[in-house]
């Protein structure tokens, strides 16, 4: 409902209330609109949509719940020396792994080096990848070059995670590595004692991991980064913000959910980390994800399910903290 | 509410096109469209359009205009009611066996075709074959000129040349109905006006019965035999554009179209078949009713006079007047070729259209008062 | 209106005028993240550079430096022959653990890809409208993307063991390394469909396309490029993967697996970085061509061009009565 074709009011009309009206009936169109929009998008519905979703969901409902679901159910079966389980349910499994709740248990020790390791890794890839992410989102001119310079980044993602855990290992931080040749001509280190890894070699498996999963935060910083809308900036910045306040107030805030997801993915995926920890430390570092593969690998599968699942709720927790952390963030 | 079979021939109302089609035309019978979730898009419409008629579907965002057109594409399933063709009903036709077809608003071309693949694409799907269909689609493209385009890819074109694109591409498929969903939307305002020109004159030669949905009074106004004005899925008023203009039916028409003064008020006497409507500013209208028929005293009624009867006059109105009021004036707008002299009496907003030389004696008067009148003729008793 | 505003200005002479020059300033935030950005990749390459390095050394080299010449293919030789001399001495390469272990890889991977490509495809189609439990239908792929490969290895191992089956590579590993690649190639697919005019489809069917012709003509060659691209991720992601393969299958049938057995046998020979540097480039391989089809894509996307004389009302020319004859004749 427009009302006459003029836009300004008279000046002894309450310019307020016209306001207000006029705006009340936008709204009320917008909504109206999106309603029917967002309805229209439901047209044919039905078998169609299920017949596309079928495929997918079955395979995955295979292929991704069912395992997920075993996990559990044998968790609470009974373990078996000679074929590895018995479908008897017991909570026998949880008790072992809780009850002796010290960080003398290996489970909780590996647990919390695990921990460590996720936890690190996360803050030091949020440090270290917000710098890339901000350079290529606005400090690139051209969008060509952004995407350019943005795919070279994340060219590495794309090999083996085992082969770069072998470069790494081997070329770079083995005790003829180049790094440590380096320190060694520093004066620093030597070849038989090489300093990074008899010392320090949680370290060097810490560092990889910074390696390996910082694209994952690099990614979708610089994705919500490119999308900060410019003139947002230059407003506040003509209202008298300078660098760091409009950087807190303006772009911060809305980076936010790409530093979530990323905190996310890389905290889910380092805790479950086995095999580039083993190659890196050759077996001295032992996570949580390597404690649960020797249980698998010794067919104690009632024990390694239980021993997932309590993973899983340390995984949860730690969503559960990341998601909570950042809207404190926000409201601050 | 005025709805109902509308009539397609009214006072000032153009002859439709000679048509070569020959059949009933179009008829929407009880049309409604209510979305998965409740929401009415289309509300109990009903509608005949003969063959050769050019109807514009004019409302604001969201009044059931162009789902009424998509009904009657194909492109959406009406939830109660009839679209019948000639005769046949349409409703359980998929669009593609409808002997409809549709311009979009952003004209929807193929975007990895070449322009001469695009028009040739529906005789592609009727089956004719590459050397015949070639052929009748460079006929098509020489008719809206462009084709040195022939080989170009749509993304190379400007908005004005795709929807030259989009209308060959329909008009060679020999449509009985074209339908247009705001097809001028995307072009540059003074090609929209050439446009419209354009498009209208293509129209009449064809004899084309042609569905136009839009949100721009103007272009209504300039284009159509008949104006439906919709709103929240409803026809308000279905006319000749001259009666849409100048005797609105209802509220809702007269604030729409814009530019008419719209007094909300009480009606205070009836004399015979004469009205008269005072508002809480003491603005009075006289208006003449039906015979028997209309409001009584102290009823509560709008009545509308367009801003272009209203004339400036001398002296002051004085309190008893009737069709006058004393306003002050807030802002002088030139236009060009008009003026729009807006104006407030007793907190009322009123608008007044005066030609474009009167300019120079206007101009600069802001704050003064002056005043208006306007003929009892001129005024329109609006339905709620 | 008249020019008096501007006379006093250009009544100046040239010597009252003082010209400034101008010097853009420095930005220094700028080069400072520029130098950040190029040590970052630095860290991200140089182990793969090294490696790449050692790659070439002569028979002698070692897994570290220092480099032992002279320069050569020998290691990359070896991964592909069985026996490589070097005047009396005959080395023993892992060629046939490294073909058996290729093969695997590459077919598998091409399967997994196929499989990818087809799911996401089928996938997104569904999601084009909304629908009941498209919540909770997207939350499964959402968990398909972030449970750790080892758990659902896990999972699959005691799926499968519960069921007194016994796990593969093409029966269990294949399916579970799809499951990765099926959130990727959503992805992909849901960002095409987001920029898809729907009302092309609709144009087709009013031009007289049936449902499946519209797929055939319009919808298909559009949208093939997000397929590909699907079918991309599942390929790459497969072919490097380690975790998930390592759980369910026994031997050493992929590349991964081949690398950490041999790491693990204390098989280490720049042989190993060879290898390593060869699944690197195959990978690398893979970003190129999704670029270059990118590239093919984009030629459709620009904004149509503005015209000037169109601006100005004029174009727009249409002949009626040409039209006649295209309508009636």
């Amino acid at each position: 409902m427009s009302s006459s074709s003029t836009p300004d009011p008279p000046p002894h009309l309450d310019l307020a209330d016209i306001e207000e009206d006029e705006l009340e009936v936008e709204q009320e169109h917008e909504r109206a609109l999106g309603e029917q929009r967002g309805a229209q998008r439901e047209r044919g519905g039905g078998w169609v949509t299920l017949a596309w979703a079928a495929p997918g969901f079955l395979w995955l409902g295979f292929f991704l719940i069912a395992p997920l679901v075993f996990i559990v159910l044998m968790s609470f079966w009974t373990p078996d020396t000679s074929v590895g389980f018995v479908k008897d349910w017991t909570t026998q499994n949880y008790s072992d792994l809780v009850h002796p709740f010290s960080l003398d248990n290996a489970y909780w020790k590996d647990m919390w080096r695990s921990f460590q390791i996720s936890a690190i890794a996360v803050a030091a890839c949020l440090v270290f990848g917000f710098p890339v992410a901000y350079f290529l989102a606005m400090k690139v001119e051209k969008l060509q070059y952004q995407i350019a310079l943005f795919i070279l980044a994340l060219a590495p993602f794309w090999t083996s995670f085992i082969t770069r855990s072998v470069a790494w290992a081997y070329p770079l931080m083995g005790s003829h590595g180049a790094l440590n040749t380096f320190l060694v001509k520093l004066g620093v280190s030597s070849y038989d004692h090489p300093l990074l890894n008899t010392q320090f070699t949680q370290l060097s498996v810490q560092l990889a991991m910074i390696q390996l999963y910082i694209l994952f935060m690099v990614t979708p910083i610089f994705f919500l980064l490119a999308q900060v809308d410019r003139h947002a900036i230059e407003a506040a910045r003509d209202l008298g913000g300078n660098w760091w306040s409009t950087f807190r107030e303006v772009v911060l805030p809305q980076t936010m959910p790409g530093v979530v997801i990323g905190s996310i993915f890389i905290f889910v995926l380092t805790m479950g980390e086995y095999g580039t920890v083993q190659v890196i430390s050759q077996g001295a570092v032992t996570t949580v994800g390597v404690y649960i593969q020797t249980q698998i690998v010794g067919t104690q599968y009632p024990q390694g399910a239980a021993s997932a699942v309590l993973l899983v709720f340390i995984l949860i927790l730690g969503v559960f903290a990341i998601t909570r952390f950042s809207n404190l963030r926000e409201d601050i | 509410m005025a709805e109902g079979v509308a009539e397609s021939n009214s006072e000032g109302a153009a002859p439709a096109a000679p048509s070569a089609q020959t059949g009933s035309g179009l008829d929407l019978i009880g049309l409604t469209k209510v979305f998965p979730g409740g929401a009415v898009a289309v509300d109990d419409v009903n509608l005949h359009i003969d063959h050769g008629e050019y109807v514009v579907l004019l409302g604001p965002s969201g009044c059931g205009k162009t789902t009424t057109l998509r009904m009657i594409g194909g492109h959406e399933y009406p939830t109660e009611g009839d679209i019948v063709l000639d005769g046949e009903s349409l409703v359980d036709l998929p669009p593609h066996r409808r002997p409809t077809t549709t311009v979009f608003q952003h004209f929807a071309l193929f975007p990895h075709r070449t322009v001469l693949d695009n028009v040739a694409f529906g005789l592609k799907m009727e089956g004719i074959g590459k050397g015949e269909r070639r052929k009748k689609a460079m006929e098509a493209l020489e008719m809206v000129g462009l084709s040195e385009l022939k080989d170009r890819k749509p993304a190379a074109l400007s908005g004005g040349q795709q929807q030259r694109v989009a209308l060959a591409r329909v008009l060679v498929t020999k449509p009985k109905a074209l339908l247009l969903d705001e097809p001028l939307g995307d072009l540059d305002r003074l090609l929209q006006l050439r446009m419209r020109v354009e498009l209208r004159n293509l129209q009449r030669q064809l004899g084309l019965m042609f569905i136009h949905v839009t949100h721009n009074q103007e272009e209504a106004l300039s284009m159509a035999d008949r104006v439906v004005v919709m709103n929240e899925a409803r026809i308000q008023q279905a006319a000749d554009p001259l009666t849409i203009a100048t005797r609105p039916a209802t509220e809702l028409v007269a604030r729409f179209m814009g530019d008419n003064n719209i007094i909300h008020g009480k009606v205070t006497e009836r004399t015979g078949n004469r009205l008269l409507v005072e508002d809480a500013a003491h603005l009075r209208a006289s208006v003449t009713v039906e015979n028997g028929g209309g409001p009584a005293v102290g009823d509560d009624v709008f009545v509308s006079v367009r801003a272009a009867a209203v004339e400036l006059a001398d002296g002051a109105a004085g309190e008893k007047t009737v069709n006058s009021a004393d306003c002050e004036i807030v802002f002088v707008e030139f236009l060009g070729d008009l003026v729009k002299l807006h104006l407030t009496a007793g907190g009322e907003r009123m608008l007044a259209k005066v030609p474009g030389d009167r300019y120079h004696a206007l101009r600069g008067r802001e704050g003064e008062t002056v005043r208006i009148v306007w003929k009892e003729g001129d005024v329109q008793l609006l339905d709620a | 209106m008249s020019s008096s505003a501007y006379a006093p200005a250009m009544e100046r002479t040239q010597d009252s005028v003082v010209k400034r020059q101008y010097k853009p300033k420095r930005d220094w935030a700028k080069w400072g993240l520029a130098t950040y950005f190029v040590i970052f990749l630095i860290f991200l390459y140089a182990p793969m550079i090294l490696m790449a390095i050692l790659s070439f050394q002569g028979y002698q080299g070692g897994v570290t430096f220092p480099f032992s010449g002279p320069a050569g293919l020998d290691w990359w030789r070896s991964i592909f022959v069985n026996e490589v001399h070097h005047g009396q001495q005959v080395i023993f390469t892992n060629a046939d653990g490294i073909r058996t272990a290729g093969e695997g890889s590459l077919w598998v991977s091409l399967a997994a890809g196929a499989i990818v490509a087809f799911l996401a495809f089928t996938l997104s189609m569904a999601f084009r409208r909304r629908f009941r439990g498209d919540g909770v239908a997207f939350y499964i792929i959402l968990l398909a993307l972030m449970t750790p490969g080892f758990l659902l290895g896990l999972g699959t191992q005691i799926f499968w063991k519960a069921m007194n089956q016994e796990t593969s590579l093409w029966h269990t590993a294949l399916g579970t390394n799809t499951v990765w690649g099926i959130p990727f190639g959503f992805l992909v697919m849901t960002a095409i469909w987001n920029r898809y005019d729907d009302h092309i489809d609709e144009a087709a069917r009013d031009l007289g396309a049936n449902a499946a012709r519209t797929f055939g003509e319009v919808t298909l060659p559009l949208v093939w490029t997000g397929i590909f691209g699907a079918f991309l991720f599942g390929f790459t992601l497969t072919w490097n993967d380690f975790d998930r393969t390592a759980l369910l299958v026994v031997g050493n049938l992929t590349l991964p697996l081949e690398i950490v057995g041999l790491i693990q046998a204390a098989a280490l020979r720049p042989d190993l970085y060879a290898l390593g540097t060869a699944t690197t480039l195959v990978s690398l391989a893979v970003i190129v061509t999704f670029l270059v089809v990118l590239t093919i894509r984009s030629r459709f996307r620009r904004a149509p061009v503005q015209s000037v004389e169109e601006e100005l009302g004029l174009g727009g020319g249409i002949d009626a009565e040409a039209a006649e004859q295209v309508v009636e004749g």
